[in-house]
């Protein structure tokens, strides 16, 4: 089991879809209120890391260990994945409500955290009458709303545009250094990793991706993600990311 | 360039155009009679029908066999489309069977109902019922199997067990295609209601259609004819306006 501030112990983890393994031993840890990210190419599996830790993909061999319970986990995908027939203050209820809470109660609690994300106002309008912006957040306002102690995010701000990306990535930020919830973030984009992250995890090219490289990132909080960018810190750990992962692009496509 | 907005004006008059040629060449003695009553005939044995009453029991005979057959054939279908999504073996029984049924024109069963239920409703009840079933079975069957899997996945992390799932994504999914086939649904119920009638009844649009039929009375034939349209096209709108408030989040 995690250590007494591991939350997520993730231990030589390897996934297959049948054949060749995507993601071969990858292991990583996620502490208590920390911020990790997982950068990698496409098809090194990152989704499918996710996706074995949340219970939706069962590992060839390994183990995604958690000292938390289903429920204090939440999930943000790259879709907002809202059931279009509820509207943004039933999706929210939802979550709530599947996790035990009496209906009035959740309610109450769906429009405090949609007004808290800036959709006071949106409660009754369905997925499709709403923004992707806005659409992002009542799936955030789902998953905070649960008070989970950990989120998985996989890709979740790439389908935004660059303005609304970057109001959602402040706001997440913000609730998230606030509140002291962790965060496993799988993403591709380097920047996204190093701005919002307090470790960084480097896949290499799959198949049989491996985590290649860890980085701590000592950018002070509470960060803005645009300013961090400014941070002395920041540019030579981005080259060295980017350095390691074109030589694990470049190695494979050798290999290959 | 047509203005969409007067696309309406201009079908009406078209239709006034072709029922006032169709008058004028019948009473010019053009047209037979027999075969092309002009719509002026027609008109007068509709109104001869409602005048005199005589059209309340039959309009009430079609309309308790299809709409019996309609409400029979969605509920069993739905049902039994839900369980062949959600559990193998019942797939692996009904899908042959609803799939020889789908591929026959189930209205030759209309006999064979007959036979077995007799001359009376349920015989026209148990067609309607059978054409709906089958559409309504594959219309959720295919559909729930073809559900988004990301909204499967997103109500099962947030602790959905199989009841949630089918409370807030099959069964929302399931009344979105029922809806989005209930248009065909009711004029397959009426198809079936009215070709039962058509072969062995005492009553009904379809029994007089028959009746028509044998006396060679042609005004009568049309005027149901109309009728019928008249009243599927009713329902096609009742239909459409629930359609459009119950799917008001598309």
């Amino acid at each position: 089991m995690p250590g007494a501030n591991t939350l997520l112990h993730v231990r030589d983890l390897t996934i297959s879809y049948g054949g060749e393994p995507v993601l071969e031993r990858a292991s990583l840890s996620v502490g208590e209120g920390s911020f990790v990210s997982l950068v990698g190419p496409s098809g090194s599996g990152k989704s499918s890391l996710l996706r074995a830790v949340i219970g939706l993909q069962q590992p060839l061999s390994g183990a995604a260990e958690t000292t938390l319970s289903h429920a204090e986990i939440g999930l943000l995908f790259q879709d907002d994945a809202l059931l279009p027939w509820k509207t943004a203050r039933d999706n929210v209820v939802l979550g709530l409500t599947l996790n035990g809470m009496e209906r009035g109660k959740a309610l109450v609690e769906a429009d405090t955290w949609l007004e808290r994300l800036g959709l006071a106002g949106f409660g009754d309008r369905f997925p499709r009458h709403l923004s992707g912006g806005q659409r992002k957040r009542v799936a955030l306002a789902q998953v905070l709303a649960r008070r989970p102690k950990l989120i998985l995010m996989d890709e979740p701000f790439a389908s935004l545009d660059a303005i609304v990306r970057s109001r959602v990535i402040r706001d997440v930020v913000a609730l998230v250094e606030q509140s002291g919830i962790s965060v496993l973030l799988v993403t591709h984009d380097l920047e996204e990793a190093l701005t919002l992250s307090d470790d960084v995890y480097l896949l290499s090219q799959g198949p049989r991706a491996r985590i290649t490289q860890h980085y701590h990132v000592p950018i002070p909080r509470p960060r803005d993600p645009v300013l961090s960018r400014t941070d002395p810190a920041f540019a030579p750990l981005y080259e060295r990311l980017w350095a390691d992962l074109s030589r694990a692009v470049d190695h494979r496509a050798e290999a290959a | 360039m047509l203005d969409p907005r007067y696309a309406w004006l201009r079908r009406l008059i078209a239709l006034a155009l072709v029922l006032a040629l169709w008058e004028a060449a019948g009473r010019a003695g053009w047209l037979n009679p027999l075969f092309a009553p002009s719509p002026s005939k027609v008109w007068v044995a509709l109104v001869d029908l409602f005048a005199d009453g005589r059209i309340w029991p039959h309009l009430e005979a079609t309309f308790s066999a299809a709409l019996g057959g309609l409400a029979l054939g969605i509920v069993v279908g739905v049902l039994l489309g839900v369980a062949a999504a959600l559990i193998p073996l019942v797939a692996e029984l009904l899908e042959p069977v609803m799939s020889v049924l789908n591929a026959i024109p189930r209205v030759i069963l209309a006999p064979l109902f007959v036979i077995w239920l007799g001359i009376g409703i349920a015989s026209k009840v148990a067609l309607s019922f059978i054409l709906v079933a089958v559409l309504i079975f594959f219309t959720v069957y295919t559909g729930i199997r073809q559900v988004d899997r990301k909204l499967v996945e997103r109500v099962v992390t947030l602790g959905g067990n199989r009841l949630a799932l089918v409370q807030h994504v099959y069964l929302p999914s399931v009344t979105a295609w029922v809806l989005g086939n209930l248009k065909v649904a009711v004029g397959f119920a009426f198809t079936g209601a009215c070709v039962g009638e058509f072969v062995a009844a005492t009553h009904g649009l379809g029994y007089l259609l028959s009746f028509a039929q044998s006396t060679y009375n042609a005004a009568l034939m049309f005027a149901l004819i109309l009728l019928i349209l008249v009243v599927v096209m009713l329902i096609f709108v009742i239909a459409g306006r629930l359609e459009r408030h119950l799917l008001r989040w598309n």
